[in-house]
Protein backbone atom coordinates (compact mmCIF):
# COMPACT_ATOMS: atom_id res chain seq x y z
CA UNK A 1 0.00 0.00 0.00
CA UNK A 2 1.00 3.56 -0.93
CA UNK A 3 0.06 7.01 0.77
CA UNK A 4 1.03 10.03 -0.45
CA UNK A 5 -0.21 13.18 0.82
CA UNK A 6 -0.58 16.37 -1.07
CA UNK A 7 -1.94 20.12 0.40
CA UNK A 8 -4.87 21.88 -0.95
CA UNK A 9 -4.99 25.62 1.03
CA UNK A 10 -5.97 23.66 4.91
CA UNK A 11 -7.22 20.45 3.29
CA UNK A 12 -4.34 17.39 3.07
CA UNK A 13 -5.40 15.02 0.68
CA UNK A 14 -4.11 11.51 1.10
CA UNK A 15 -4.25 9.54 -1.97
CA UNK A 16 -3.98 5.85 -0.84
CA UNK A 17 -3.43 2.83 -3.03
CA UNK A 18 -2.97 -1.21 -3.48
CA UNK A 19 -4.59 -3.07 -0.65
CA UNK A 20 -5.09 -1.67 3.30
CA UNK A 21 -4.37 -5.31 5.12
CA UNK A 22 -3.22 -6.65 8.06
CA UNK A 23 1.03 -6.50 8.54
CA UNK A 24 1.12 -3.67 5.95
CA UNK A 25 -1.03 -1.39 4.46
CA UNK A 26 -3.03 -0.95 7.98
CA UNK A 27 0.08 0.35 9.42
CA UNK A 28 1.34 2.59 6.75
CA UNK A 29 -2.65 4.15 6.91
CA UNK A 30 -1.57 4.24 10.97
CA UNK A 31 1.72 5.99 10.04
CA UNK A 32 0.58 8.43 7.66
CA UNK A 33 -2.75 9.97 9.41
CA UNK A 34 -0.48 9.79 12.44
CA UNK A 35 2.40 12.16 11.25
CA UNK A 36 -0.57 14.59 9.37
CA UNK A 37 -2.33 14.68 13.14
CA UNK A 38 1.35 15.22 14.54
CA UNK A 39 2.15 18.08 12.15
CA UNK A 40 -1.08 19.43 12.98
CA UNK A 41 -3.26 19.29 10.26
CA UNK A 42 -7.30 19.50 10.47
CA UNK A 43 -8.66 18.94 7.63
CA UNK A 44 -7.55 15.68 6.09
CA UNK A 45 -9.26 14.03 3.14
CA UNK A 46 -8.27 9.65 2.57
CA UNK A 47 -8.73 9.47 -1.46
CA UNK A 48 -9.54 5.74 -1.58
CA UNK A 49 -9.73 6.15 -5.06
CA UNK A 50 -6.38 3.58 -5.70
CA UNK A 51 -7.62 0.68 -2.96
CA UNK A 52 -8.40 -2.52 -4.32
CA UNK A 53 -9.38 -4.01 -1.30
CA UNK A 54 -9.06 -4.40 2.84
CA UNK A 55 -9.65 -6.78 5.37
CA UNK A 56 -10.94 -6.67 8.90
CA UNK A 57 -7.60 -5.15 9.56
CA UNK A 58 -7.66 -2.45 7.17
CA UNK A 59 -11.35 -1.42 8.47
CA UNK A 60 -10.42 -1.41 11.69
CA UNK A 61 -7.52 1.09 11.40
CA UNK A 62 -9.15 3.09 9.43
CA UNK A 63 -11.98 3.56 12.30
CA UNK A 64 -8.95 3.86 14.47
CA UNK A 65 -7.48 6.69 12.32
CA UNK A 66 -10.89 8.75 12.65
CA UNK A 67 -11.74 7.92 16.49
CA UNK A 68 -7.55 9.40 16.89
CA UNK A 69 -8.42 12.49 14.42
CA UNK A 70 -12.03 13.04 16.06
CA UNK A 71 -10.42 13.08 19.61
CA UNK A 72 -8.09 15.77 18.25
CA UNK A 73 -10.90 17.67 16.92
CA UNK A 74 -9.36 16.85 12.88
CA UNK A 75 -11.96 16.31 10.64
CA UNK A 76 -11.65 12.96 8.76
CA UNK A 77 -13.42 12.45 4.99
CA UNK A 78 -13.32 9.67 2.65
CA UNK A 79 -12.64 10.01 -0.72
CA UNK A 80 -13.84 8.08 -3.62
CA UNK A 81 -14.28 4.34 -2.59
CA UNK A 82 -14.26 2.04 -4.99
CA UNK A 83 -16.77 -1.00 -5.40
CA UNK A 84 -14.95 -3.55 -3.33
CA UNK A 85 -14.04 -0.87 -0.74
CA UNK A 86 -17.72 0.69 -1.03
CA UNK A 87 -19.18 -2.91 -0.44
CA UNK A 88 -17.42 -3.28 3.04
CA UNK A 89 -17.88 0.13 4.25
CA UNK A 90 -21.88 -0.87 3.58
CA UNK A 91 -21.48 -3.98 4.97
CA UNK A 92 -20.07 -2.41 8.16
CA UNK A 93 -22.55 0.52 8.36
CA UNK A 94 -19.40 2.65 8.50
CA UNK A 95 -20.47 4.69 4.90
CA UNK A 96 -23.34 5.80 7.58
CA UNK A 97 -20.35 7.08 10.41
CA UNK A 98 -17.56 8.82 7.49
CA UNK A 99 -18.49 11.93 5.06
CA UNK A 100 -17.81 10.15 2.27
CA UNK A 101 -17.54 12.30 -1.15
CA UNK A 102 -17.12 11.29 -5.08
CA UNK A 103 -15.75 14.51 -6.25
CA UNK A 104 -12.43 15.85 -4.94
CA UNK A 105 -13.90 19.57 -5.18
CA UNK A 106 -16.68 18.76 -3.19
CA UNK A 107 -15.13 17.18 -0.34
CA UNK A 108 -12.43 20.28 -0.69
CA UNK A 109 -15.57 22.98 -0.20
CA UNK A 110 -17.17 20.75 2.46
CA UNK A 111 -14.54 21.81 5.14
CA UNK B 1 10.76 -50.93 -19.72
CA UNK B 2 8.10 -50.29 -17.24
CA UNK B 3 8.14 -47.25 -15.87
CA UNK B 4 8.30 -45.88 -12.37
CA UNK B 5 6.41 -42.78 -10.54
CA UNK B 6 8.60 -40.76 -9.23
CA UNK B 7 8.03 -40.56 -5.41
CA UNK B 8 6.40 -37.30 -4.22
CA UNK B 9 5.79 -35.69 -7.57
CA UNK B 10 2.43 -34.12 -7.73
CA UNK B 11 0.22 -36.01 -10.36
CA UNK B 12 -1.41 -32.36 -11.18
CA UNK B 13 0.68 -28.85 -10.43
CA UNK B 14 0.12 -27.31 -7.58
CA UNK B 15 -3.76 -25.19 -7.81
CA UNK B 16 -4.80 -28.02 -10.36
CA UNK B 17 -4.66 -30.91 -7.48
CA UNK B 18 -8.19 -31.47 -6.26
CA UNK B 19 -6.85 -31.54 -2.51
CA UNK B 20 -3.83 -28.70 -1.44
CA UNK B 21 -2.66 -28.77 2.30
CA UNK B 22 -0.50 -26.51 3.77
CA UNK B 23 2.02 -26.35 7.35
CA UNK B 24 2.94 -22.51 8.05
CA UNK B 25 4.45 -21.18 10.59
CA UNK B 26 2.42 -18.26 12.24
CA UNK B 27 3.15 -15.37 10.66
CA UNK B 28 1.42 -12.69 9.17
CA UNK B 29 3.58 -12.72 6.34
CA UNK B 30 1.65 -15.84 5.19
CA UNK B 31 -1.48 -14.08 5.07
CA UNK B 32 -1.18 -12.81 1.41
CA UNK B 33 0.00 -16.17 0.58
CA UNK B 34 -3.10 -18.10 1.68
CA UNK B 35 -5.44 -15.72 0.51
CA UNK B 36 -4.16 -15.82 -3.28
CA UNK B 37 -3.83 -19.08 -3.33
CA UNK B 38 -7.78 -19.60 -2.00
CA UNK B 39 -8.21 -16.55 -4.38
CA UNK B 40 -6.54 -18.57 -7.34
CA UNK B 41 -7.86 -22.38 -6.98
CA UNK B 42 -11.58 -20.34 -6.70
CA UNK B 43 -11.00 -18.71 -9.72
CA UNK B 44 -9.53 -21.93 -11.37
CA UNK B 45 -13.07 -23.43 -10.32
CA UNK B 46 -14.44 -21.29 -12.42
CA UNK B 47 -15.63 -19.18 -9.47
CA UNK B 48 -15.96 -15.39 -11.15
CA UNK B 49 -13.55 -13.03 -9.84
CA UNK B 50 -15.91 -11.40 -7.12
CA UNK B 51 -16.21 -14.32 -5.79
CA UNK B 52 -13.16 -15.92 -5.74
CA UNK B 53 -12.33 -12.30 -3.89
CA UNK B 54 -14.37 -12.92 -1.58
CA UNK B 55 -13.37 -16.52 -0.94
CA UNK B 56 -10.14 -15.29 -0.53
CA UNK B 57 -10.92 -12.63 1.54
CA UNK B 58 -12.81 -15.30 3.92
CA UNK B 59 -9.98 -17.15 4.12
CA UNK B 60 -7.86 -14.52 4.54
CA UNK B 61 -9.50 -13.77 8.02
CA UNK B 62 -9.49 -17.08 9.39
CA UNK B 63 -5.61 -17.58 9.05
CA UNK B 64 -5.21 -14.15 10.77
CA UNK B 65 -7.65 -15.35 13.18
CA UNK B 66 -5.79 -18.79 13.95
CA UNK B 67 -2.71 -16.69 13.98
CA UNK B 68 -3.92 -14.36 16.30
CA UNK B 69 -6.36 -15.52 18.59
CA UNK B 70 -5.79 -19.53 17.90
CA UNK B 71 -1.44 -19.49 18.32
CA UNK B 72 -1.51 -16.19 20.00
CA UNK B 73 1.70 -15.13 17.32
CA UNK B 74 3.36 -17.74 18.55
CA UNK B 75 5.47 -18.60 15.28
CA UNK B 76 6.33 -21.84 16.57
CA UNK B 77 3.12 -23.16 16.29
CA UNK B 78 2.11 -23.90 13.40
CA UNK B 79 -1.19 -23.34 11.09
CA UNK B 80 -2.68 -25.90 8.72
CA UNK B 81 -4.76 -24.54 5.93
CA UNK B 82 -6.39 -27.71 3.39
CA UNK B 83 -7.51 -26.93 0.30
CA UNK B 84 -10.63 -29.37 -1.03
CA UNK B 85 -12.04 -28.66 -4.59
CA UNK B 86 -15.45 -30.54 -5.31
CA UNK B 87 -17.51 -30.82 -8.56
CA UNK B 88 -20.00 -28.59 -6.24
CA UNK B 89 -18.22 -26.73 -3.62
CA UNK B 90 -14.88 -25.63 -2.71
CA UNK B 91 -13.98 -25.89 1.07
CA UNK B 92 -10.86 -24.83 3.38
CA UNK B 93 -9.90 -26.01 6.34
CA UNK B 94 -7.74 -23.82 8.66
CA UNK B 95 -6.34 -25.55 11.68
CA UNK B 96 -4.70 -24.07 15.03
CA UNK B 97 -2.51 -25.26 17.72
CA UNK B 98 -3.73 -22.69 20.61
CA UNK B 99 -6.24 -22.79 22.98
CA UNK B 100 -8.59 -21.53 21.13
CA UNK B 101 -11.17 -18.40 21.50
CA UNK B 102 -14.45 -18.08 21.95
CA UNK B 103 -16.45 -17.83 18.55
CA UNK B 104 -19.98 -17.96 20.06
CA UNK B 105 -19.69 -14.93 21.87
CA UNK B 106 -17.89 -12.62 19.05
CA UNK B 107 -19.67 -9.12 19.32
CA UNK B 108 -21.75 -7.99 15.97
CA UNK B 109 -19.86 -5.29 14.70
CA UNK B 110 -23.22 -3.49 13.20
CA UNK B 111 -24.53 -2.74 17.07
CA UNK B 112 -24.17 0.79 17.37
CA UNK B 113 -21.83 0.21 20.57
CA UNK B 114 -19.40 -1.89 18.60
CA UNK B 115 -19.29 0.32 15.69
CA UNK B 116 -16.14 2.41 16.23
CA UNK B 117 -14.27 -0.59 17.80
CA UNK B 118 -10.99 -1.27 15.64
CA UNK B 119 -11.33 -4.85 15.81
CA UNK B 120 -14.10 -7.65 15.86
CA UNK B 121 -15.15 -7.57 12.36
CA UNK B 122 -13.20 -10.56 11.52
CA UNK B 123 -15.76 -13.88 12.01
CA UNK B 124 -18.23 -11.14 10.35
CA UNK B 125 -16.57 -11.11 7.09
CA UNK B 126 -16.08 -15.15 7.11
CA UNK B 127 -19.56 -14.91 7.49
CA UNK B 128 -20.66 -12.72 4.83
CA UNK B 129 -18.22 -13.93 2.24
CA UNK B 130 -18.57 -17.60 1.81
CA UNK B 131 -22.14 -20.02 2.25
CA UNK B 132 -21.05 -21.62 5.41
CA UNK B 133 -18.69 -21.17 8.28
CA UNK B 134 -17.98 -23.52 11.02
CA UNK B 135 -16.24 -24.03 14.05
CA UNK B 136 -14.80 -27.24 15.54
CA UNK B 137 -12.48 -27.43 18.71
CA UNK B 138 -10.57 -30.28 18.73
CA UNK B 139 -9.95 -31.77 22.19
CA UNK B 140 -6.77 -30.43 22.92
CA UNK B 141 -5.91 -29.48 19.42
CA UNK B 142 -6.74 -26.18 18.99
CA UNK B 143 -9.25 -24.97 16.84
CA UNK B 144 -10.59 -25.73 12.74
CA UNK B 145 -12.55 -23.44 10.77
CA UNK B 146 -14.42 -24.66 7.94
CA UNK B 147 -15.19 -22.30 5.23
CA UNK B 148 -17.50 -23.62 2.23
CA UNK B 149 -18.39 -21.88 -0.34
CA UNK B 150 -20.92 -24.03 -3.19
CA UNK B 151 -21.43 -23.43 -6.66
CA UNK B 152 -24.94 -23.14 -7.43
CA UNK B 153 -26.95 -25.67 -10.07
CA UNK B 154 -25.84 -23.15 -13.40
CA UNK B 155 -22.57 -22.56 -12.02
CA UNK B 156 -20.67 -25.11 -12.06
CA UNK B 157 -17.08 -25.70 -14.11
CA UNK B 158 -17.09 -27.53 -16.62
CA UNK B 159 -15.30 -31.01 -16.83
CA UNK B 160 -11.51 -30.33 -18.27
CA UNK B 161 -11.35 -26.63 -16.84
CA UNK B 162 -13.74 -25.41 -19.21
CA UNK B 163 -15.92 -23.19 -17.66
CA UNK B 164 -19.63 -23.45 -19.00
CA UNK B 165 -21.32 -20.83 -16.46
CA UNK B 166 -19.91 -18.82 -13.63
CA UNK B 167 -21.53 -18.14 -10.23
CA UNK B 168 -22.54 -14.29 -9.83
CA UNK B 169 -21.88 -12.47 -6.57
Amino acid sequence: MKANARHHGKVTVVDLSGKITIGDGDIKLRQAVNALLDEGRKNIVLNLGGVSYMDSAGIGELVACYKRAREKGVSLKLLNPNGKVQDLLILTKLQEIFDIYRDEREALASF
Amino acid sequence: MERCARPGRPERPLGVGRNVKLRLESRIGYVDLVHEMAEGMARGMGFEKGSALNIGLAVREAVINAIKHGNGMDAGKPIEVTFEQQDDLFRVRVRDQGPGFDWSHTANPLDRENIFRSSGRGIFFMRHFVDRVAFQRRRGKGTEVVLEKRFDAAGRAGRGGEVMKRRKG
